[in-house]
């Protein structure tokens, strides 16, 4: 939070002549964090910061908070209906923050590409809240584009973030990022056409020459490839990564692979283009609605996860907000209508009772809330240095064509 | 005419400025910060320096010559199939529209209203492998019993043409349109054949517009990159491909630069050479000696 | 001017006077000939059409997901709420917006410089020629990116405006381009004609000029308009956290195209037939017009 809000703050807090004891809670709940510990030192007193979801909402300083705040998300990954946004609606009943919800982001990369320069010289073009994948995340961590979160607001994270993603290698200890959703990559079959496949290796079998593709995302394909290699895309070395994407090359040349995708092998798989490819889980909750003849499956060599993370970019107007709206989001009855209708997985704890109650159907899918088994079977792909980055990339975009 | 000739050297210029002005700060003045980053070295970590690094082109082309000379020949062949298919569209609207015409004009750019991704999608749908035209194209043997549309060159190919027919039908029709019907009629009287007249009038006077609905259609072409990436295969993708990637995946700036202006060089070279062979200087002004 | 001194006939009906008198072989043969020119035409138009056909299809699929891939049946069930989806319509306005502003601004900008172009000796003409021509041959990617550098190095932050700039730019040389096709070669008989009779620069260019080069003109703009309102990625830089309707379905298209957008698709096909109805109704009215006041003709 920069020094000007700050000033407004307590600007506004002489102004309202408030209480020594109002004074005192709201420092504890907002300024203390913020390098005006001294100013607040001198009104005395324990601190009072709970870490309860009841105790946090009451905490919540709403002359700190802006009256907007906006949030850059990808496509369809919120709740939707007749128009409308319900999770931003009752978010705004409740604090009287007006969400402006852009969904721009397509693409890590590519958006990465379009508000770098931004970034680099300290704005964040008036966002406050975007969401990138792991390793963008990382990455952008690095460059020192992402705002350190004030924990103090988050009770909510501390307390519901599941364990598994609690300690991930880019944020060690999730001081710049707060998942939004997890994924799951695998195999994605026409079971009619495909039969018996269990490994990752299947993929690459003759009978389905030609219908088959794998994704333009470098980690999930690369990744996938190494576990049908037997190599784990967490440790393993770059030369590793090498050797799956010459392996992915040899399949391209001889015409295996018929292309790599981005979501476009859900046109594929009803269509019959496609018989075997690299996935994503929420797609597939979809697909598998649809046309019960389409299946996801975990290769028995394992599966990559990732998350897409909440960030507070550099020179975000509205980070206090920001935080409010992440530790808001962070209780299960929240989250569940999100699920509800997004189908990945959730990183809030307890979401699967709540939406027990409200979409019993959606709670029992095993792609949306998988078993502790299945998910000890799940791999991130490792935080790669720049230079290897970049070695490994290229290699990659070279076989896929470009 | 008086006004015009006392301000002769004013009015020229007062037309030009305001898009000259726009082009030049929007267009050239961008442009030229990207030729100095096609000259630097360096990556998004530790910075890029401005270092004269010639090396960034040849390396370029030496690295990527198939993804170019694949994008020519693509963009070539779909602008022969646009011409082919365009040319007596257009000459329908312009001699035969009636009072049809602007509907007709209209339904020619409607497919724009669309938007690139849902058309292109649309094609997927329709070439699909169990599609009922990729079934008869099988059975009439164009392609083999068990061969495919998508993921080939020709779908490739017939994405293009589909994508940019507008480009080559529009500029036609503006020029076919313009040709006055008594020309015709006096070619008529003059030659007795429609043909005749179709070679000695029509059609010269309608190679402006042949002129630029070439270039307007295979310069967007050339540049494509969407039509490989749904309708393709790896083995499909085009230059713009390539700059895609290295802009935006790789973060590779000089790279990019460097491609992009590779191809605007061979464009450039390959519209001179055009405009020399369609034997009309259209191209470079020296057309107005009316 | 030799032509002069034919007789103007109809445009409509010159296509069908020949020379009469032939033997039956070559009246059949003209038969094909003549009927070959619309059919192929109508070919051509349905390939042009064809997808859209398949787009307004799909907007009547009985989708049971959020997919709308495969043929299910039958419904109207996504007419009843067709901006279901957030964004898709707000996106579709500013998009409207944008190719309106932008088509009006690199129309006028660009009919101006070629009117220029081709009329006016002046020294470094052809250089010009060779300037205006470049927007063109440079790639979409390489002008949305530098197109960014520069406003960010400006400190402008990206937005409508900017999308708007940027589109006027790429589209100057489009309608330069357009126009200047139908200008090269012009009549310029018709001026001096005018101004003989007395008409000053600014009557000559609005009575003669205009209307002769209005063809060129609409095609520019249409082409223009059609250019704008389907640009992905230009726009896709420099549009700040501004998102059009390309781009909203360029990310929907991440998670699954909604059957809204097949809809949204199929109204605007909709309201451009309709607007092609209108003009042909206005055509008809104004041909009877010319029909009363035979003299006008000589004008349009």
């Amino acid at each position: 939070m920069s020094e000007r809000d700050i000033d407004k703050m307590i600007d506004e807090l002489v102004e309202r002549e408030i209480s020594r004891r109002q004074l005192f809670r709201f420092g504890a709940a907002g300024a203390m964090s913020m390098g005006a510990a001294s100013f607040l030192a001198a009104c005395g007193g324990g601190s009072s910061l709970g870490g309860g979801t009841h105790e946090q909402t009451k905490v919540v300083q709403k002359s700190a908070l802006g009256t907007e705040l906006n949030f850059s998300n990808w496509p369809l990954y919120i709740d939707v209906a007749h128009g409308k946004h319900p999770t931003l609606e009752k978010f705004q009943k409740k604090f009287g923050v007006h969400v402006n919800y852009t969904e721009e982001i397509n693409d890590n990369t590519e958006f990465f590409g379009k508000i770098r320069q931004q970034l680099a010289n300290g704005t964040s073009g008036g966002r406050d809240i975007i969401v990138m994948t792991d390793w963008m995340a990382g990455k952008m961590i690095k460059l020192g584009y992402i705002e350190k979160l004030n924990k103090q607001f988050l009770p909510n994270v501390q307390k519901n973030l599941i364990p598994a993603l609690q300690h991930i290698d880019f944020d060690p200890n999730r001081d710049y990022s707060v998942p939004w959703q997890s994924g799951q990559t695998g195999l994605i079959v026409r079971t009619d056409k495909a039969p018996d496949v269990k490994s990752v290796n299947d993929i690459f079998n003759p009978k389905y020459k030609g219908k088959v593709t794998m994704l333009t995302e470098m980690r999930d394909t690369v990744g996938l490839t190494m576990l049908g290699m037997g190599k784990d895309p967490t440790t393993g070395s770059v030369s590793d990564m090498l050797a799956a994407i010459d392996k992915v090359d040899k399949y391209v040349k001889n015409g295996q692979i018929r292309r790599f995708t981005g979501n476009d092998y859900l046109k594929d798989l009803p269509h019959g283009d496609t018989w075997v490819c690299y996935g994503w889980s929420g797609d597939a909750v979809q697909l598998e609605s649809d046309n019960k003849n389409i299946k996801f499956i975990h290769p028995e060599e394992g599966f990559m996860l990732w998350t897409d993370n909440m960030l507070i970019p550099v020179g975000a107007p509205h980070p206090y907000t920001a935080e409010v709206f992440m530790n808001w989001i962070y209780q299960p009855e929240v989250e569940a209508p999100i699920e509800d209708y997004v189908n990945y997985v959730p990183p809030v704890a307890g979401t699967k009772a709540a939406l027990l109650k409200i979409d019993p159907s959606v709670a029992k899918n095993p792609l949306i809330f998988p078993t502790a088994n299945v998910l000890a079977k799940g791999h991130a792909f490792k935080q790669l240095s720049p230079t290897d980055e970049d070695k490994v990339n290229n290699a990659f975009q070279k076989v896929i064509g470009a | 005419m008086a006004f015009v000739r006392r301000h002769r050297g004013i009015l020229p210029l007062a037309l030009l400025l305001p898009g000259l002005a726009w082009l030049i700060i929007f267009f050239a003045l961008p442009l030229y910060y990207q030729g100095k980053i096609s000259l630097e070295t360096g990556s998004i970590f530790n910075g890029f320096h401005f270092n004269w690094h010639f090396r960034t082109y040849t390396d370029a082309w030496s690295a990527y010559h198939t993804q170019f000379l694949r994008s020519f020949w693509f963009a070539g062949l779909s602008t022969l199939l646009s011409l082919l298919i365009g040319y007596p569209l257009a000459y329908a609207i312009a001699f035969r529209g009636g009072k049809w015409r602007n509907a007709l004009l209209l339904a020619v750019i409607l497919p724009f209203f669309v938007t690139y991704l849902v058309r292109t999608l649309a094609w997927e749908t329709i070439l699909d492998d169990s599609s009922p035209l990729v079934s008869f194209l099988q059975t009439i043997h164009v392609i083999s019993p068990h061969g495919r549309v998508l993921a080939t060159t020709g779908s490739v190919v017939a994405g293009i043409t589909y994508n940019f027919l507008p480009f080559m039908i529009l500029p036609l029709y503006a020029s076919l349109e313009r040709i006055d019907d008594r020309l015709l009629e006096a070619g008529a009287d003059l030659y007795g054949n429609r043909r005749s007249v179709f070679r000695k009038v029509t059609l010269p006077l309608s190679m402006p517009g042949v002129v630029a609905g070439v270039l307007l259609t295979f310069i967007p072409a050339a540049g494509d990159f969407v039509n490989a990436t749904l309708l393709g295969s790896p083995n499909q993708t085009m230059i713009g491909n390539v700059i895609q990637s290295r802009y935006l995946e790789l973060n590779d700036y000089p790279t990019a630069a460097a491609l992009s202006f590779t191809l605007m060089a061979i464009i450039l070279v390959m519209v001179a050479i055009w405009a020399k062979v369609a034997g009309t200087e259209a191209l470079m002004g020296t057309e107005a000696k009316t | 001017m030799t032509a002069e001194a034919y007789p103007a006939p109809g445009g409509a009906t010159r296509a069908s006077s020949r020379p009469p008198g032939t033997s039956l072989a070559t009246r059949v043969g003209r038969k094909v000939l003549h009927w070959s020119l619309p059919v192929y035409s109508a070919l051509a138009i349905t390939y042009l059409l064809f997808p859209i056909a398949i787009i307004i299809w799909f907007s009547f699929n009985n989708t049971h997901s959020r997919f709308n891939f495969v043929w299910q049946g039958w419904t109207l069930k996504h007419w009843k709420d067709p901006f279901q989806v957030p964004g898709l319509l707000n996106a579709l306005k500013v998009s409207i917006e944008i190719a309106a502003i932008s088509t009006v601004i690199a129309t006028a900008l660009g009919t101006m410089m070629a009117l220029a172009m081709v009329r006016y000796e002046f020294r470094g003409r052809a250089p010009l020629n060779f300037f205006v021509f470049l927007p063109l041959s440079t790639p979409e990617i390489v002008l949305g990116a530098a197109l960014l550098s520069l406003f960010l190095s400006l400190g402008v932050n990206t937005g409508f405006i900017t999308i708007v700039i940027a589109h006027v730019m790429f589209n100057i040389s489009f309608v330069v381009v357009t126009v200047r096709s139908r200008l090269i070669g012009f009549d310029r008989s018709l001026e001096e004609a005018a101004q003989d009779l007395g008409a000053n620069a600014w009557q000559t260019f609005y009575r003669v000029t205009l209307p002769l080069i209005a063809p060129g003109v609409l095609a520019a703009g249409l082409l223009a308009f059609a250019l704008s309102i389907d640009d992905f990625v230009i726009t896709n830089f420099n549009a700040g956290s501004t998102v059009t309707y390309p781009l909203f379905i360029w990310g929907a298209a991440r998670v699954s195209i909604p059957p809204e957008v097949n809809i949204v698709a199929t109204m605007i096909f909709v309201f451009t037939v309709g607007i092609a109805i209108l003009t042909v109704l206005q055509q008809r009215r104004a041909e009877k017009m010319a029909a009363v006041r035979p003299e006008q003709e000589a004008i349009a």
